[in-house]
């Protein structure tokens, strides 16, 4: 065991140079971007005296996008609530439950380009979604028969935030149910028994008994959800675009960059996203480290 | 009573099944409409519910009957270069596997079973890059790789050749940048490392004691006994390496090299892409490598993810 520094660092080396370089090294240059005025020409630098800042700081657009991130965050309690009740469904010991879970897992697995393209269909104006809410429409007689719903969800600034929150609901929750059911496994089966035997309702034990014992599990979901929430922006660029007021944070962030090419806004962007995303992990890790 | 009790067992059972089918319907609608819209002879049908969830052909009279054709599928091999679209999600994913994997099992076994100075704190910046978000970092790491392709354009003119074709290895539009930040994670290290420290330390002791070095250790004893977890972490690798669609998209200018995921995606929303059935042809096909593969291996994703929450 003596000596083993050098052997130690030989081995470490590949995962300490790619992190330095792609992860360690992003996080000290987009700071100094951010301070920067950039050429893309030549990669000239030049400070400008916190311009950047007073930039994001008054353009409207860096406004809206901030306010839909933290809307966004509704997302959160339902995707949460949902998964563990889906996870409590197929903890369930009955036949065909491997199906089902593998069949929630689909849209995890489903690259989000080709799942986004799929779904900005299901929300067409002449949609798969309208045809349906127009069936169920017409079955429960709420509208004539030659109506159809006619709504644009994601071109429409009332509704595109929440059609890209389905999304993300739809792609999420076989995430999280997966995270859940290890949390459930933990339980011992006599728990439940016991409390089925004392009279207990399905509500109760629900309340009463899993929530309170999966609790660790629901902190590092919420957390999880929490930041993926404030870091969306992948499913804005492959549904609407930033079309229809859908500007999301990270979303600035990208198309001042590689649409715009402001690369020193980009990065005085990302830079206040990374300071509360960090502010946000490390609270919930204090939080974390009291209960454990 | 008797009676009562199996009434209620049944209902209960059945409000079970009947809300896993319903939910089961919300997860897989998206894709069960595309495969069914991919095989009708056109869209007439497809915005209908529920005749948009059954393939539907054309008599050519004008009228509709349910049936399937697969000449949108064979279109989409003209339309769109899907094969090497293929080849170029096949080359990356392989390479992120191989490249992850041999970084993380190195890293971790250090980090799992040998004393050297500044363990902790390398333990601990590695683990505190999750709170990163990476996404900030596209900025920095697209202007890193132009950089690095222009330094292998310069080695390759101080050696000699004046060609300036070495920036295609390294720089924008190569296999090497579009996976290079996603090499060294947490995660990996993470997985490996737990894994590494599951195994007795009497097994690593006897193999000192009969004079094996660390690399055979290393070799020999720690990646047979861990191989479940390689797998895992290979699994979920090839996976996101598959799906990665925001980086490649960055990084892979050129056509040629474009993964399915950024590829389809470009062909099926760009201003020339062709009918919507051959549209959804294309998403089915894309997505039905990644369900086989999921098919045989998703006993590691259900329960691989355990390890890693605890």
């Amino acid at each position: 065991m003596k000596n083993s520094n050098l052997l130690a660092y030989f081995f470490l080396a590949p995962a300490l140079i790619f992190m330095g370089v792609f992860v360690f090294w992003p996080v000290g240059f987009n700071t100094y971007l951010a301070f920067h005025t950039y050429e893309i020409a030549g990669g000239a630098t030049e400070w400008n005296n916190f311009e950047n800042f007073k930039y994001i700081w008054e353009e409207p657009l860096f406004h809206s996008a901030v306010k839909n991130s933290l809307l966004f965050l509704i997302v959160v309690p339902v995707i949460q609530l949902a998964s563990l009740l889906i996870a409590k469904l197929v903890n369930n010991k009955l036949v065909g439950m491997t199906f089902f879970r593998a069949v929630y897992y689909i849209p995890v697995i489903t690259a989000i380009s080709i799942a986004g393209v799929v779904w900005s269909f299901v929300f067409n104006y002449a949609g798969m979604l309208n045809a349906i809410l127009s069936s169920v429409g017409h079955f429960l007689h709420l509208m004539p028969e030659t109506k159809m719903v006619e709504i644009d969800w994601l071109g429409d600034p009332k509704y595109a935030m929440y059609s890209i929150m389905v999304f993300t609901f739809w792609k999420g929750i076989g995430y999280y149910m997966v995270l859940y059911l290890a949390g459930l496994q933990a339980i011992p089966a006599e728990v439940e028994e016991a409390a089925i035997l004392d009279g207990a309702t399905v509500w109760d034990r629900f309340w009463k008994i899993t929530v309170p014992m999966v609790k660790p599990t629901i902190l590092l979901c919420t957390m999880l959800s929490t930041i993926g929430a404030l870091k969306v922006f992948q499913e804005v660029v492959v549904l609407t675009g930033g079309k229809a007021d859908t500007y999301t944070a990270l979303f600035y962030v990208y198309d001042q960059a590689f649409k715009q090419y402001n690369f020193g806004v980009s990065a005085a962007a990302g830079l206040v996203v990374t300071f509360f995303c960090m502010l946000l992990a490390m609270a919930q890790f204090r939080f974390f480290g009291e209960k454990q | 009573m008797f009676k009562s009790k199996t009434l209620t067992r049944a209902l209960v059972m059945g409000s079970q099944y009947a809300s896993l089918i319903l939910f089961a319907l919300f997860t897989t609608f998206p894709l069960l409409w595309a495969l069914s819209f991919g095989l009708s002879t056109d869209g007439s049908t497809a915005y209908f519910f529920p005749q948009g969830f059954i393939p539907h052909i054309a008599d050519g009279e004008g009228n509709y009957n349910i049936g399937a054709t697969f000449s949108w599928f064979e279109r989409v091999f003209v339309e769109i270069p899907f094969s090497t679209y293929f080849k170029n999600s096949m080359i990356m994913s392989t390479a992120s596997v191989l490249g992850t994997v041999l970084i993380s099992v190195l890293a971790a076994y250090p980090l799992s079973r040998m004393r050297f100075f500044g363990r902790n704190f390398i333990f601990i910046a590695i683990i505190a890059t999750m709170m990163l978000p990476s996404e900030a970092s596209l900025v920095p790491n697209y202007i890193t790789v132009t950089t690095l392709g222009r330094w292998a354009n310069s080695l390759q003119a101080m050696l000699g050749s004046d060609a300036e074709t070495w920036r295609r290895f390294v720089g924008i539009n190569s296999y090497f940048a579009a996976i290079a930040p996603s090499l060294a994670g947490a995660f990996g290290i993470f997985l490996m490392k737990q894994a590494f420290e599951a195994v007795p330390q009497d097994l690593i002791d006897a193999a000192r004691v009969d004079g094996a070095t660390e690399m055979q250790i290393l070799w020999r004893i720690m990646l047979p006994v861990t191989t479940p977890s390689i797998a895992a972490l290979s699994i979920f690798t090839l996976v996101n390496a598959w799906n990665d669609f925001l980086w490649p998209s960055i990084i892979m200018r050129s056509k040629e090299m474009q993964p399915l995921a950024v590829g389809v995606f470009n062909d099926l929303t760009g201003p020339l892409s062709g009918s919507q059935n051959t549209l959804m042809a294309a998403i089915v096909l894309t997505v039905i490598p990644v369900l086989i593969f999921f098919s045989f291996t998703q006993r590691y994703f259900i329960s691989g993810m355990d390890g890693a929450v605890k």
